[in-house]
């Protein structure tokens, strides 16, 4: 397939999405490359009220390119990457029940099932990794949610794009570089031929950095 | 009233999914009876959800959509459920565990010194982790020791103190190579904690120098 092959997917997906039903904005057109958290949630919860498949295959084409360079990134081979890419949308699918946007954005949630379907594919593969289901947020059962928390929960992840944006820019670029995982945390020490430990105690200043941005922004 | 916390690299670590089994089902255990920390995960969790929604696109393969949605066909088609997970033996260790360990294997507790007992837990897909609880009795003063790689220990019942400070129920002791401690188990009653090491190197913190040989060692 060529370059345009899966937003070719996703334009029929598009054509094929009724927007009447879930409330979608009729002005996402058919070309648009983003999705905006409002447009995923809804899509999501198309997908979990619904079963809605023209939903799910718009979900598809906006998050599984950009979980295939996620998983890349975190240090997984292409074709692994696009195995467990699949892997995180066919759950998606299936648990797509359990999202709640007063609990996490669309993609903060689809980012969590990525980390565990990781998580597991190192496991099967032999290789030390953590437990996925040890604890869930993507798989827990709705306890009851305050409006007080939705609240909370809902501007969090407006603030911590707003966090991220106000780190001074080599802490912002270490954080995001080490999110991807202890190894790129070692490629980063290489890059900048500085120490490992160095990397480390970098990170850690940079941690407490966002966290007194977020403390501050509550 | 929890006083002591996982550090923020180790929720950090949590949320992007790099720390290690046996490590991460003792913060799991803290987390889910601590909002603070669940919310700081929430935070962590939508730096990846950010890093994922911004990051540059790779091109999936063709028909991938197409095998994702045939998979979704078959196991819709496809009524059996799935196997039921595997039922690990579970001893009754004599207080009500987080909900978190559901699934993970108990152990009987075991004579390990005077005063001390453990129980191995076993986690559903890696029993290769040390996880362990411990039981002391009250008043007990355990071995001066040092640790090598971060050890945590979450106290379930009772409290221990050394010098940093008194630890309780819903407490998490992060202990890393520079601590050295002579922890006290407080006279009010026994204490039970959950405790994994980082790495797969072996046992020789908190408690973990007497357990070693009993892990094999």
């Amino acid at each position: 397939m060529n370059a345009s092959g899966h937003l070719f997917i996703a334009d029929k997906a598009f054509l094929a999405f009724d927007f009447a039903k879930t409330g979608l904005a009729v002005t996402m057109r058919k070309d648009q490359e983003v999705l905006s958290a409002q447009q995923a949630s809804r899509l999501l919860m198309a997908v979990a009220a619904k079963r809605d498949r023209a939903a799910f295959a718009v979900l598809f084409g906006f998050y599984a390119p950009r979980l295939k360079a996620f998983l890349r990134r975190s240090g997984m081979t292409g074709s692994v990457a696009e195995d467990v890419a699949q892997e995180t949308m066919l759950l998606v699918w299936k648990k797509a029940s359990y999202f709640d946007p007063a609990r996490a954005g669309a993609s903060t949630w689809i980012f969590t099932i990525a980390r565990n379907a990781r998580i597991d594919r190192l496991r099967r593969d032999g290789r030390p990794a953590a437990i996925a289901e040890a604890f869930d947020p993507s798989d827990q059962p709705d306890e009851p949610v305050s409006g007080e928390q939705a609240m909370i929960v809902a501007q969090r992840e407006e603030r911590v794009r707003t966090a991220l944006a106000l780190l001074p820019p080599e802490q912002a670029d270490i954080l995001k570089k080490s999110f991807f995982g202890e190894e790129t945390q070692s490629e980063i020490a290489e890059a900048s031929g500085i120490a490992l430990g160095t990397v480390k105690s970098r990170v850690r200043l940079a941690l407490g950095r966002l966290r007194q941005i977020l403390d501050d922004l509550k | 009233m929890i006083k002591h916390h996982p550090s923020d690299e180790t929720l950090f670590r949590y949320a992007n999914g790099s720390l290690e089994p046996g490590p991460r089902i003792v913060v799991a255990v803290h987390v889910g009876g601590c909002a603070a920390c669940a919310a700081r995960i929430g935070e962590f969790e939508a730096v990846g959800g950010s890093l994922l929604h911004d990051i540059e696109p790779d091109q999936m393969d063709a028909g991938a959509l197409d095998g994702v949605m045939a998979r979704i066909e078959a196991d819709e088609a496809d009524h059996a459920a799935a196997a039921p997970a595997r039922r690990l033996p579970r001893a009754d260790v004599g207080i009500r565990l987080p909900q978190v360990l559901d699934d993970c294997g108990i152990g009987p507790w075991r004579w390990i010194g005077p005063g001390v007992r453990w129980s191995r837990v076993t986690l559903p897909d890696d029993d290769g982790a040390n996880v362990m609880l411990l039981k002391v009795v009250a008043g007990r003063r355990l071995p001066e020791h040092t640790h090598v790689g971060n050890e945590y220990t979450h106290v379930l019942k009772g409290s221990f103190s050394d010098a940093r400070g008194r630890y309780g129920p819903g407490d998490l002791d992060e202990a890393d190579d520079e601590v050295q401690h002579q922890p006290i188990v407080d006279k009010e009653g026994e204490c039970i904690c959950i405790a994994a090491v980082e790495g797969q190197t072996k046992l020789r913190g908190f408690f973990g120098r007497l357990i070693q040989p009993l892990f094999g060692g």
